[in-house]
């Protein structure tokens, strides 16, 4: 079903820059803020370039994730099997929205994870997490567009040194 | 802009079962993960397997921010460097002349223990660590140290701060270690009550400012400013390191028990420089007097400054 795509140097680079940005530090009051990078990273190949589609892909970039961050193992790992799966359930309609409502699709994708990890959180006694830990699928909306045009340009230099 | 076709012709019914069945085989898989992560860490093999590729990826990241932080020292100015430097020399010197009568102190009471047959008490060494900068997950109680295996760290050992506990080293890669923080959910510190001497047990709360005292009777003697010290009852904290101070303690009529509040001494979220306590040289007084470390003499009071 699926042929082989050639690795992209690009793909390669976003996941990367997004993993550096999840371990950056932050000043205390906004690192339960940080935008959920890796998952926006994941959308955006998943939506724009059709990579990253498989659910294996995402499970494993989880693990990644949880290993690195010292999570339970296995929370981001369900995050981001659950958004891979929602984008890709969605992905036509998603791919033609105008750029703001695209954004704000992406935000219910975002915040429908708070929940998934909400869960997950609770259910191992930890506190209830700080309020601000909500304003990150808001932060990852305003951030779509611009990571959708950096990508982008970066996608078309990438073609273009190709050709 | 033209879209490359996808690789994949998404198509209908078909396909959107098997991906569905898949997200559950992934879901179970995940959760399953999870529990045994949560019940007993079953997966401590993996990770300690993994860290071979995870620590270098962290220490890569790392890397950057350590060196911004010492090109700003670098950039400091001479003149805040002399000023602090003179404030260190001031309290160095206040140090050592507490550290004199310290000394004699000492002297005295292993008379008196002499006197007394007692044990000998359990001498300690420190070894000095740095936290890194990178950000685990908020929610794991967990910060990354800068030394690791290749210093003799191994797991258990205590780790503190100038002002009192902060964790326990959890998990030992070659350079670099976690330490859980005495904040975690699962973690439970034996502890003394320094007036009373009432030993008990502080659980994390989830709470980085927080710990909880369960099970006291309803009739204890503890009161809001008392201070907690490691009983060193279990074994893997050496006695009378500050841990916590009472905050508040709650009787509830209807319930058998009282509980109480703490809040750790050990500055859980702002240290930077913290000591591992590396090795309890109990009967050999030769252990104990060598320092284990050549370069892990950081001063303790840089602590001040740390992060903003």
């Amino acid at each position: 079903m699926s042929r082989p795509m050639p690795v992209s140097k690009v793909m390669l680079l976003s996941l990367l820059g997004a993993l550096v940005l999840t371990l950056m530090p932050l000043p205390d009051e906004l690192a339960p803020a940080r935008p959920y990078w890796v998952a926006l990273v994941v959308i955006y190949w998943n939506l724009e370039a059709g990579r990253l589609r498989h659910l294996g892909q995402a499970f494993g970039l989880g693990l990644l994730l949880d290993l690195l961050t010292g999570t339970l193992l296995g929370q981001h790992a369900l995050s981001l099997i659950v958004i891979s799966y929602l984008t890709e359930r969605f992905r036509n309609r998603l791919r033609f929205f105008p750029p703001w409502q695209q954004a704000a699709a992406v935000m219910a994708l975002l915040f429908n994870d708070r929940i998934v990890q909400l869960w997950v959180i609770g259910l191992t006694d930890d506190a209830w997490p700080h309020w601000s830990w909500w304003l990150a699928p808001l932060i990852g909306m305003i951030l779509w567009p611009w990571l959708f045009l950096l990508l982008d340009r970066l996608r078309q230099l990438e073609r273009l040194q190709k050709t | 802009m033209s879209f490359t076709a996808g690789t994949w012709t998404s198509g209908p019914g078909g396909d959107q079962a098997a991906r569905t069945a898949r997200l559950m085989v992934y879901g179970l898989l995940a959760t399953i993960l999870m529990v045994l992560d949560y019940r007993g860490g079953y997966v401590s093999e993996i990770r300690s397997r993994t860290a071979v590729v995870v620590e270098p990826m962290l220490l890569a990241v790392e890397a950057p921010f350590a060196l911004g932080r010492r090109l700003g020292e670098e950039l400091r100015s001479r003149h805040e460097l002399q000023d602090r430097i003179a404030l260190l020399e001031q309290q160095l010197r206040g140090l050592e002349a507490e550290l004199i009568m310290l000394e004699e102190f000492e002297s005295e009471n292993a008379e008196l223990r002499r006197l007394l047959e007692a044990s000998r008490r359990v001498e300690v060494a420190y070894r000095a660590a740095e936290l890194m900068s990178i950000d685990l997950n908020p929610y794991s109680h967990r910060v990354l140290i800068n030394r690791g295996r290749r210093d003799g760290l191994e797991e258990g050992q205590p780790v503190i701060d100038a002002e009192g506990v902060i964790g326990q080293v959890d998990q030992v890669a070659r350079n670099s270690a976690h330490v859980i923080l005495i904040s975690d959910p699962d973690h439970a510190l034996p502890v003394r009550v320094r007036r009373t001497d009432l030993r008990t047990v502080a659980y994390g709360t989830g709470q980085i400012n927080s710990l909880r005292l369960t099970d006291l009777p309803m009739n204890v003697d503890l009161e809001p400013g008392d201070v907690l010290i490691t009983s060193g009852l279990g074994g893997l904290f050496p006695p009378g390191l500050p841990v916590a101070e009472v905050r508040e303690v709650t009787r509830r009529s209807g319930e058998p028990f009282a509980r109480a509040d703490a809040r750790p001494l050990g500055r859980l979220d702002r240290a930077r420089h913290v000591l591992v306590v590396a090795a309890q040289a109990a009967d050999d007084e030769l252990a104990a007097e060598q320092p284990l470390d050549d370069d892990g003499t950081e001063p303790v009071a840089e602590q001040a400054e740390g992060e903003p």
